[in-house]
This record gives C-alpha cells, sequence and structure tokens, in this order.
C-alpha cells in the first residue's frame, strides 16, 4: 500500500476554504441565472427580475432566524419516522445475520485473516449504512408532500431551512447511533473471530511433545523447511481457527554477566563449560501477522507449556514520511526528478548507479525527517525503514543478480556553517524488487563528524537519535545505486520510518469516521435532492452521485488532457470517437482521417470528457473518506487525510442545505 | 365531542407581534384580517401550459371576529383560495395580505390555524405526540405546550384514543385531531377547508357549536364547504364561488331577504277566513299577524346562481339573486 498524494492538512485548508467559496459563489450566481431564466418565462423579463430578488432577499432572514427549537423538532419527527417505518430494524437485522453467518465463509484457510474480517465488516457497514441514509432521505420530503402532511408543516411558522436541518439532524442522529452500534459489534466480531490458542500436539503439554532439530540438515521435520538460527528441537500445535504454528526451543546464549531474559518462556538454563550460560527458550513462529505468547510453569522436563492468545492481529502501524525529497544527477547538482530513464513515472525519480568509466557517481536521492525523537518509534533496539523501490536495469546489467543500494545517515545543521555534522558509512543492501522491504536501522551507527569546513573531527559509534537526529530532531536518509548501470527508483512516498503504533481502537475510529463523514454527504444529498425530485429519481441520481464519487480519481484519470488538450489516456479517443471506430470497425491504433467530421468528433469528445470531469469535482469523492484500506492493511489512517475529508464533508453538507434551502423556498408546496 | 370543556384561553394581547405591513402601511386596517385582491390563480403543467383557470381576480376582505364562508360546488375554486391566503400556493397574479402580511412570510403562521381538506397528519404518530410535535413548532413554554395538548384532546374528544396511532383513526377521529392541530397555537385567524367533511351529524353539529365558540371567543373564521346548512348555521358572511369566480358576497341574512315581497304569517286562523283576513288586511292591520320579509332558503340562492351561472359565465353583481327578477343588463 503507498499513498498516491499526501497534502497536509495545514497546507491544503486555505486553497481548499478559496476554493469552497468559489464553487459556492458560482454555484450561487449559475442558480440565480436559471432561477431568472425561469422566473422570466413565467412572469416576464422584469417581473422576474423582482421575483429573483425577493427570494435572495427573503434568505438571509430565513437562515439568519432559523430555530435550533424548530430543527430539533423536525429532527425528532425525522428520527420518529426512521424508526417506525422499521427501515433501521431492518438494516440492523440484515447486518446482524451477515455478522452471525458471516464467519462461515470467510477467513477460511487464509495467511491473513484479520485483512478479510477488517475488509468483510467496514465494506459491509459501509454499504448498509449508506443505503440506508439513501432510503431515509430520498423517501422521507416526496413521501410528506405526496401525502401532503407537508401542508400541516409548514402552514406552521417553519422555515424551508429548518425543514431541510431537521431531516438531515434526524436522519443523522439514527444513522450515527446505528454505526456507532455496528462499529462496536464488529470490533467485537473481528476480535473475537481472531482471538484463539492452540495446543501442543503431542503425548503432554510439556517437552515431551518436542522433537530435536536435525542439526546436520537444519531443516524441519514437519515442514521441510530450514529452522531458525540455534533452534534445538520443534513441536507443532493443534489445528485451530485454519492453521497451525511450529514451535522451537532455541539456546539464548549469554556470558553470566548479563542479565536473564526477561521472559516466561525458559524451560531449562544449563551452565556450559566456557562459563557462559544458555538459557533454552520455547517460541512460537508467526504465521501470517500473528503469533502467541509462550509461558513456562516450572523448569525442566514437568514444566506446563501454555500458549497465550494470538497478538499481532491489531496493528495500526504509523508511517513517518519524509518532509522532502531531492534528487541530484550525476555531476552532484539537485534535479527535480533525478535522472531520465526515459520512462515517465509521476511519483518516481530515479537514482544512477554510475557507469564503468564513470564510477563515482554523485547521483542520489535525499529524504529529510523531521522531528525524528525517540519518543515517536518502538520500544526495540532498531527504528523500521519500510522501502518499496523500483529498479530500472539497463541492458549492461545482470538480470539474475539483484541490484545493490546504499543508505547514509546525516544530520541536518539549523546552522552548517558553526555546527559539526554526523554523517554516517554507508550501508549497502540488496534491494527488493516490487515488494516492501524493511530495513532494521540500528539506533548506534558507525561514523564520522565533520566540521563545518569539512575536517574531520573524530570517528565512532554514534546515537541515531542523539546525534545524528540531535536537538532539531531533523534526519536526512541518503540513498544511492551502488551497482553500475543500474537505477532505482523511489518516490517520496516510497520510504518512511515506522513509528510507534497507534492504539488499534483509535484507527479503527477513525476508519467508522470516514464511513460517517460518507453517511451524513449520502443523508445530505437524499434531502437536498428530494426537495426538487421524487424518491426514484432521487435513489437513482444519488447512486450515480456516488459510483462517480467512488470512482472520482479514476475517471479524473480517465479525463487527463495533455498542454494540448488532447487525452492523455487515449487509446482509439474519448466516447464518441471511440463510438465511430466500434461502428466503422476501425483499429484503434489508426488515426482516423483527417477532416471535418475528425475534428468535430475531438471537439465533441473534449467538451463531453471535460464535463465528465467536472462531475468528479462536484460528485463527493466517496474513495477519499474510504479509509478501509488503512485499516485492512494495518496502517494507522493519515490524521492529515482525516481532517481533510471532514474539511471536505463539511463543505458538501453546507452545498447540498444551500441547494435544498432554494429548491424547498421556490417550490409550490401545494401544487 | 365534549364542548362544555374550556377551549384554550383566549390570546393576550402582548404575546402578538404587529406584521411587518402593520408597523410600515399607514393604510393598514387592523380590523381587516385578509384582503384579498385581484387575485388570480391559473394551474399550468409542467411545461408552463395553462391547465386550470382556478380562480379569476378574487377581491374580498375578512374583517375581523367573523365567520367567512366560502361556498362554491366542488372545483368552484375554495381550496386554492384557502391555499393562496396561506402561501402554500403562489398567485399568478394579485395578491394576498394576511394578518397584515404577505401570504408567502412565514411569520404570520405563529397566529394562524389551519385544518386541510383532508387531515394530513403523519400516520406513524399517535394523537398525543401529533400536537406535541405541532405544538413544538411555536414558540410556546414546554409546561403550556402539554398543558394545551392535554386541553385540546378533551376538547375533540378523543381521551381514550390519544395513545393509538393516527393510522387506526376512523375518518371522523382524524377529522377532530386536525382541529386541534389547527388550534395548538391558539390562533388569531382560522383556516378551515371543509371543516364538517366526513363527520356524522352529531360530529358535524359539534363542530359547528365549535366554531360558533372560536367567533365568540374573538378569533376569526374562515371556513369553505359545499354543504348549505354548515354554511347557513355558521357564518355571518359569504362568498359564492363559482368556476372560479366571484358570484356573491354579502351577509347571508341580507342575502336571503327577499325585497319587495311581505309575507303573513298567523296563528288558529281556519282556511275559511284567509280570503277575509286578506280583504282584512287590505283595509286595516290585524291583531297577532307578522309581517315580514320571506326568506328565500340557501339552497334556492345557490341553485339560482348555479343555473344562472351556466347561462351567462363571469362576475355577476352582488345582491343581484336576492331580486325577484334580475334586470339582464346587470350581468355580463
Ligand atoms: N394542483 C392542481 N393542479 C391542477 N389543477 C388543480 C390543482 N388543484 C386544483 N386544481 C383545479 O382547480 C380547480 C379548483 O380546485 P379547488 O380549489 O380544489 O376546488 P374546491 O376546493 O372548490 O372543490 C379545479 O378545477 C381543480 O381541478
Ligand atoms: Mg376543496
Amino acid at each position: 500500500m503507498y499513498v498516491e498524494s499526501f497534502p497536509q492538512f495545514s497546507e491544503w485548508f486555505l486553497p481548499g476554504l478559496l476554493l469552497f467559496l468559489a464553487v459556492i459563489l458560482s454555484g450561487a450566481v449559475l442558480g440565480l441565472f436559471f432561477g431568472y431564466l425561469v422566473a422570466a418565462f413565467r412572469h416576464g423579463p422584469f417581473e422576474a427580475f423582482y421575483v429573483v430578488a425577493q427570494v435572495v432577499a427573503e434568505a438571509v432572514p430565513d437562515f439568519l432566524h432559523t430555530s435550533p427549537r424548530r430543527v430539533v423538532a423536525m429532527a425528532r419527527l425525522a428520527i420518529k419516522e426512521a424508526l417506525r417505518r422499521r427501515v433501521v430494524l431492518v438494516t440492523f437485522a440484515i447486518f446482524a445475520l451477515t455478522i452471525l453467518f458471516g464467519s462461515w465463509f470467510m477467513g477460511g484457510g487464509s495467511e491473513k485473516p484479520e485483512q478479510i474480517y477488517v475488509n468483510f465488516v467496514l465494506w459491509g457497514t459501509q454499504m448498509l449504512v449508506l443505503l440506508m441514509g439513501l432510503l431515509l432521505s430520498a423517501f422521507s420530503l416526496p413521501d410528506d408532500i405526496k401525502n401532503k402532511t407537508i401542508y400541516t408543516v409548514v402552514t406552521k411558522p417553519v422555515r424551508s431551512t429548518e425543514i431541510i436541518l431537521g431531516r438531515m439532524l434526524g436522519f443523522a442522529t439514527v444513522g450515527t447511533l446505528l454505526l456507532v452500534l455496528m462499529g462496536l459489534i464488529s470490533y467485537f466480531f473481528v476480535w473475537r473471530s481472531l482471538d484463539h490458542s492452540h495446543l501442543l500436539v503431542g503425548p503432554s503439554q510439556t517437552v515431551a511433545a518436542f522433537t530435536a532439530v536435525d542439526t546436520e540438515t537444519q531443516r524441519s521435520t514437519v515442514t521441510g523447511k530450514r529452522v531458525s538460527q540455534n533452534a534445538l528441537y520443534e513441536a507443532a500445535t493443534t489445528r485451530d481457527n485454519d492453521h497451525w504454528h511450529r514451535l522451537e526451543i532455541i539456546a539464548d546464549v549469554r556470558s553470566a554477566e548479563d542479565p536473564k531474559p526477561d521472559s516466561q518462556d525458559v524451560i531449562r538454563t544449563i551452565k556450559r563449560a566456557d562459563g557462559k550460560i544458555e538459557y533454552q527458550r520455547v517460541m512460537c513462529l508467526p504465521v501470517g501477522n500473528h503469533t502467541h505468547p509462550v509461558t513456562v510453569t516450572g523448569e525442566g522436563d514437568n514444566a506446563q507449556i501454555t500458549l497465550g492468545n494470538s497478538v499481532g492481529y491489531f496493528r495500526a502501524r504509523v508511517p513517518i514520511y519524509c518532509s522532502q525529497l531531492t534528487f541530484y544527477n550525476r555531476e552532484g547538482s539537485p534535479s527535480k526528478k533525478g535522472t531520465n530513464v526515459g520512462k515517465e513515472s509521476k511519483r518516481r525519480g530515479y537514482v544512477d548507479g554510475g557507469s564503468a568509466s564513470n564510477r563515482s557517481t554523485l547521483s542520489r536521492a535525499t529524504f529529510s525527517f523531521d522531528n525524528v525523537r525517540e519518543n515517536r518509534f518502538p520500544d526495540l533496539d532498531f527504528v523500521p525503514l519500510d522501502l518499496t523501490l523500483g529498479v530500472y536495469r539497463s541492458y549492461k546489467g545482470d538480470i539474475e543478480k539483484r541490484v545493490i543500494a546504499g543508505l547514509q545517515f546525516e544530520s541536518i545543521a539549523d546552522k552548517p556553517d558553526v555546527e559539526n555534522k554526523f554523517i554516517s558509512e554507508v550501508i549497502e543492501f540488496e534491494t527488493n524488487e516490487f515488494a516492501v522491504q524493511t530495513l532494521p536501522v540500528p539506533k548506534k551507527i558507525v561514523g564520522r563528524v565533520v566540521a563545518p569546513d569539512g575536517s574531520l573531527v573524530e570517528e565512532g559509534a554514534y546515537d541515531l537519535f542523539d546525534d545524528f537526529a540531535g536537538e532539531n530532531g531533523k534526519l536526512l536518509i541518503v540513498l544511492s545505486c551502488r551497482d553500475i548501470n543500474q537505477y532505482i527508483g523511489v518516490g517520496k512516498s516510497d520510504a518512511y520510518l515506522r513509528g510507534q503504533d497507534q492504539a488499534y481502537w483509535w484507527n479503527f475510529l477513525k476508519g467508522y469516521i470516514g464511513i460517517w463523514c460518507q453517511l451524513m454527504i449520502m443523508i445530505a444529498l437524499g434531502v437536498a435532492l428530494s426537495t426538487f425530485l421524487g424518491s426514484p429519481l432521487v435513489m437513482l441520481s444519488a447512486v450515480a452521485v456516488m459510483i462517480v464519487g467512488f470512482n472520482s480519481v479514476f475517471i479524473r484519470k480517465l479525463a487527463e488532457v495533455d498542454e494540448q488538450g488532447n487525452l492523455i489516456n487515449e487509446q482509439g479517443g474519448g466516447p464518441i470517437e471511440s463510438f465511430v471506430r466500434v461502428v466503422t470497425q476501425q483499429n484503434t491504433m489508426v488515426e482516423l482521417d483527417t477532416g471535418f467530421f475528425d475534428t468535430i468528433i475531438e471537439k465533441l469528445d473534449y467538451l463531453l470528457v471535460s464535463m465528465l470531469q467536472m462531475l468528479t469535482y462536484l460528485a463527493p469523492n466517496f474513495g477519499q473518506l474510504n479509509f478501509s484500506n488503512y485499516l485492512v492493511h494495518g496502517y494507522a489512517v493519515d490524521n492529515n487525510q482525516l481532517l481533510i475529508g471532514i474539511a471536505t464533508t463539511g463543505a458538501f453538507l453546507m452545498g447540498l442545505t444551500l441547494l435544498g434551502y432554494f429548491c424547498l423556498k421556490t417550490r409550490e408546496i401545494a401544487k | 365531542m365534549a364542548t362544555d370543556t374550556p377551549a384554550p384561553s383566549p390570546p393576550s394581547e402582548s404575546t402578538q407581534t404587529p406584521g411587518r405591513l402593520e408597523q410600515s402601511n399607514p393604510d393598514y386596517d387592523p380590523n381587516v384580517v385578509i384582503e384579498a385582491q385581484n387575485l388570480t390563480k391559473i394551474y399550468r403543467d409542467f411545461w408552463g401550459r395553462q391547465k386550470v383557470r382556478a380562480l379569476n381576480a378574487l377581491d374580498l376582505e375578512v374583517r375581523k371576529g367573523e365567520i367567512f364562508g366560502l361556498l362554491g360546488p366542488n372545483g368552484s375554486g375554495k381550496s386554492t383560495t384557502i391555499k393562496l391566503m396561506l402561501g402554500l400556493l403562489f398567485p399568478t397574479s394579485g395578491r394576498a395580505i394576511v394578518l397584515g402580511q404577505n401570504a408567502t412570510d412565514v411569520a404570520k403562521n405563529e397566529r394562524i390555524g389551519y385544518l386541510p381538506e383532508e387531515s394530513y397528519l403523519y400516520k406513524f404518530l399517535n394523537a398525543e405526540e401529533t400536537l406535541d410535535f405541532y405544538g413544538r413548532l411555536f414558540d410556546i413554554p414546554a409546561k403550556v405546550r402539554k398543558e394545551r395538548v392535554q386541553e385540546l384532546i378533551q376538547l375533540v374528544g378523543l381521551e381514550k384514543a390519544k395513545r393509538r396511532q393516527l393510522r387506526e383513526y376512523s375518518k371522523g377521529m382524524t377529522r377532530r385531531i386536525g382541529l386541534a392541530q389547527a388550534l395548538i397555537n391558539d390562533p388569531e385567524l382560522i383556516l378551515l377547508d371543509e371543516p364538517t367533511s366526513g363527520l356524522d351529524p352529531l360530529g358535524t353539529r359539534d363542530m359547528k357549536d365549535m366554531i360558533l365558540k372560536l367567533r365568540d371567543q374573538g378569533k376569526t373564521v374562515v371556513m369553505c364547504s359545499h354543504l348549505l346548512a354548515d354554511v347557513e348555521d355558521v357564518c355571518d358572511r359569504i362568498a359564492i364561488l363559482f368556476q372560479g369566480d366571484l358570484k356573491e358576497m354579502g351577509r347571508v341574512d341580507s342575502l336571503l331577504k327577499v325585497s319587495g315581497e311581505t309575507q303573513i304569517t298567523a296563528e288558529n286562523i281556519p282556511e275559511s277566513a284567509h280570503e277575509e283576513i286578506r280583504q282584512l288586511i287590505a283595509k286595516h292591520g290585524g291583531q297577532n299577524v307578522v309581517v315580514d320579509n320571506p326568506r328565500t332558503t340557501l339552497e334556492d340562492l345557490f341553485l339560482n346562481i348555479v343555473r344562472e351561472s351556466e347561462d351567462r359565465p363571469g362576475m355577476r353583481p352582488a345582491g343581484a339573486a336576492a331580486e325577484k327578477k334580475p334586470s339582464s343588463d346587470q350581468t355580463h
């Protein structure tokens, strides 16, 4: 999983606000213009002007005098309607049934059942809740108008704003409560489904269940795979939750002065001839992402071995991305996108490994990290650095061999002309193409201290946090390619330090906040549309908006245009050109005859595609509020994304309220 | 209906907010509650084509404290008129001023009660919840609201059914709760669209008594009906509509008075004496003899107007129907 782009909330908010205001303003102007046209048709051009002016003049007091009391009264009515029409009950019943029977067809045999479970509950909750929001909001107002119950309401001192806001508030309350309930049940369900433990396979739950490892082959008798280093014995567990674990007893040899292992898994302690102490510890090997803690009560042959409940399923890993990525070319001067390898990638730049004639390339990529502090990282001996690297091989290279890359750590001085600088040695590693690789960055790194003038001050091992990151918490990681004629591709989101995990429940909650935002938009959309459409049309258009909203990134890509106004993802042209090709059976590679018709087709296509693109900006970006990817893969939901999502939701709610208000206000209720 | 229970207390003058026009318009007459000027409504279809001319240049005034009746056959534009006064419909031309404010102004609704032609209420609520909901839409303290809900339930005689959902109600019960709903804010002006429709004779009588009592409390009532007896019994003034045109307007008693004729009512006079009495009266006045204008029934008047209108559509001068032989050049 990688993040396509990650705007910061602070950077995004102001331009976002301006854009929002611009959209509202142009929407209002357009709305007034169309309102005027309709009124002019009905009443003539002069009267129409008066009519429009009156609507605008009444809008201000309507919003100012909107009474919370009446909004709440309308909301209470909406809640009663939702409950008494049993929509909520049915939704919940479907959810409960799915949860009850869902475990029958899920998770079986998978290495990572948590991904399937989390994906399932999130997706199911999202779809059910959105559908419920749509049903509630799409039928409420049209039914009221159809049954004329609205007559008795609007002849009370109720303003259009109150009718709309009351409904939104009522359905939002119902939806929120249901979502909370579903969230709690889901959390419990996922936890219950994954929580398990195992027993040892063997005559008893003691050492007797273990067999000695073949020291010659170092291969397991059970699986045939290589065993861990220092493994002495092995055993298997029972099959529970569709999997089993291998257990190993490994030798943990420590000198006499060293402290004992701080764990309860030591089964034997042997004093060796060389004076060292060998602690024989029972280990449970992980399956997928989880393992079980081992507890040994007593010591020796009769000690009871028990496996605890599963750990490792519920993780919310926190990637700490760099604040800036800079590429340098062979000559060592900064370049925007790194070395050009002839392959366009928006996301990645390439680092050059040099050539036989000029091995000493200065090409590199530098990631500068801010706020690298010890308390942000897990309590381990190392800091995990996750890398997803792409490799571009020139023809001269050896295809079989993995490309070697180098990492170097440097401090970033606030005042480079007076402060000394820490520079580490280059740590080489084999790159792992196509997959994430985790490099353990040791907390003590060998390197040197360099004075501002470039002279060496001293050499030694320095602390990653205290020395390299130092006071200002800034750290520079330099990535270079150590193989000639090879290129390593990397983007801003391809390298991150892994911070201390976030509390899982909080991450789960953030996922549900995303669903909640979608629900709010859906309800507002349904209510706003139902001020001028009947229920079936509201349903249809809301579903259409939802489909566009969930796929807006994809549609935007389809409709991307280059500087000349041609479609980038063109393969046989836009909708009309494709249609012409289908009808005339022309290959997509062949250019259409240039001429009058072709020009027209191209222009029309351009128009259609631009409209499509505009539509994606008008439709709420539901995909952006869908955080299930983070949760499923065990990453913490990015706080900036969350804030941006909430702000966007707020903007949509405001826009939709305005739309609904004007439509209801200008509607002749009794018609 | 328990008509002996007291209706909600009459509005105190201080709680009433004068309308905007009341303050700004020097011509405003506080005794005129509703004023329709040249009020016209044409229903159009989706494409803006004319479908029905439901109301044609209606001018009328409803004065404070009277019961005003709109009479007319089905489809004559009575409901349309009431909806225009409530702002549920927008006039095609002309305007309606209600309580000194434009009919589309929301604020006037604070002082208005409306009973639609059918009681359009939320079927999933029970009587108490219904009144409570409508009460919450007004600026009434919670305590007063709760009291008033119980008072009104008693007034319309629904104590036994107050916890039942409205979907289980009969037509008559729905009508009663509809009336209670219209009175929840103790309104000054009450608009009733066919208040007796769907009620049995007893219920009809109760409804009429209640309307009269509302007038006695100083409220203004506008009701429309196609039932002549209802209108004749309760209304002070009526307007007769036919196919969107105002045909007749005035006080009920004066509309039904036939001038140019004399009617004598006497008791215990044998048939044989009639001729003699006639002669006697011709000479001198007698005892115990009532000399009066005879009244036509409203039914006669109404049918007369309808028949006449079929011959000569359009406006008709007020009072013409009461003439024995209306001069034809007065109609157009
Ligand atoms: N919503 C509407 N659309 C089109 N025509 C309507 C509508 N409502 C009423 N009408 C027409 O307007 C006329 C007057 O109707 P209405 O005011 O309801 O009559 P009444 O209440 O006197 O029976 C009728 O001819 C009716 O068909
Ligand atoms: Mg009617």
